[in-house]
């Protein structure tokens, strides 16, 4: 079950946080959201060759905790998508074919006109996309 | 556009459009980079991310790539384009060399198009998060250069 998804600007600043838990819940996720963010800033400056690749854009399982995992994705422009999920099992290929879909997503959506890059994204179509993409996602164990 | 900006809303002030046109380019370039490095692997460094505008993005947006590509290693590159598409149809007109020294309107036009590139180079560049700054020379059309300074 996917808790939220999150995009944050390369200057660390929210562009989108979207919660699907219908608890009211959205500060701690903002919290979680924010501790996973200097994960992958240790990630991406200190890279373990052994274990992840430098060029790699899908960066994998970031921050385990007792009821909830975090994925992190980061694009070539520094953007980063976050996805905290509540369950125990996921496969890495459903996760990344998830951040495939909602890279494209994220790219119709700052291709707008209308859009400022750099300020929150306020359109309703990409909200509309990311939860068929959550809702897609969520009974799926095919990719 | 460009014809727009130059001679309705900005006639008396070139520069003002010129500024204008480019902005219009930067974030066009922002927008556009993001939509085409999607599928690729993150760059590594600053030559990686250059060959890509001069290999990939010049293929997208001219379809065809850079002709040449120089550096002088200490962050400058010269991006050069043996037939620039946007500029092959240009009249140059022979008549426009006046003694004092004045242009002519074709090559003012010239200039106010190709800001727009620049502007495409740029916005590109710093959405990678390269700063820098972008100029064109087409002194021989339809060769053109641009030239990017790449602020450290």
């Amino acid at each position: 079950m996917i808790a939220c998804v999150a995009v944050v600007g390369h200057q660390n600043n929210p562009l989108y946080l979207q919660s699907f838990t219908g608890a009211d819940d959205a500060l701690k996720l903002h919290h979680i959201v924010h501790c996973s963010l200097d994960v992958i800033d240790e990630r991406v400056n200190n890279p373990k060759r052994s274990v992840i690749t430098l060029n790699e854009s899908y960066l994998g399982l970031l921050y385990p905790t007792e009821s909830y995992k975090v994925y992190g994705y980061l694009s070539n422009t520094k953007v980063k998508f976050l996805v905290v999920t509540t369950d125990l099992d996921v496969k890495d290929t459903d996760i990344r074919s998830f951040f495939r879909r909602f890279h494209a997503a994220y790219v119709d959506a700052v291709s707008n006109p209308f859009h400022v890059p750099g300020k929150k994204i306020i359109s309703r179509i990409f909200a509309v996309r990311v939860s068929g993409i959550v809702k897609a996602f969520a009974p799926g164990t095919y990719g | 556009m460009v014809s727009a900006y130059g001679r309705r809303f900005y006639a008396t002030k070139p520069e003002l459009a010129a500024h204008r046109i480019e902005a219009i380019g930067y974030q066009v370039g922002h927008q556009l980079i993001e939509r085409y490095t999607m599928e690729r692997p993150r760059f590594n460094d600053h030559l990686e991310v250059i060959k890509f505008i001069c290999k990939d993005f010049w293929q997208e947006l001219f379809k065809k790539q850079i002709d040449n590509l120089k550096t002088n290693h200490k962050g400058t590159f010269v991006l050069q384009d043996n037939n620039f598409r946007w500029l092959t149809r240009i009249s140059i007109d022979p008549s426009s060399d006046n003694n004092d020294g004045s242009q002519g309107s074709s090559s003012e036009a010239t200039n106010l198009l190709l800001y727009f590139p620049c502007g495409i180079i740029r916005g590109a560049l710093s959405n990678l998060g390269i700063p820098c700054a972008v100029s064109a020379d087409s002194s021989n059309l339809p060769f053109c250069s641009f030239m990017v300074r790449i602020k450290a």
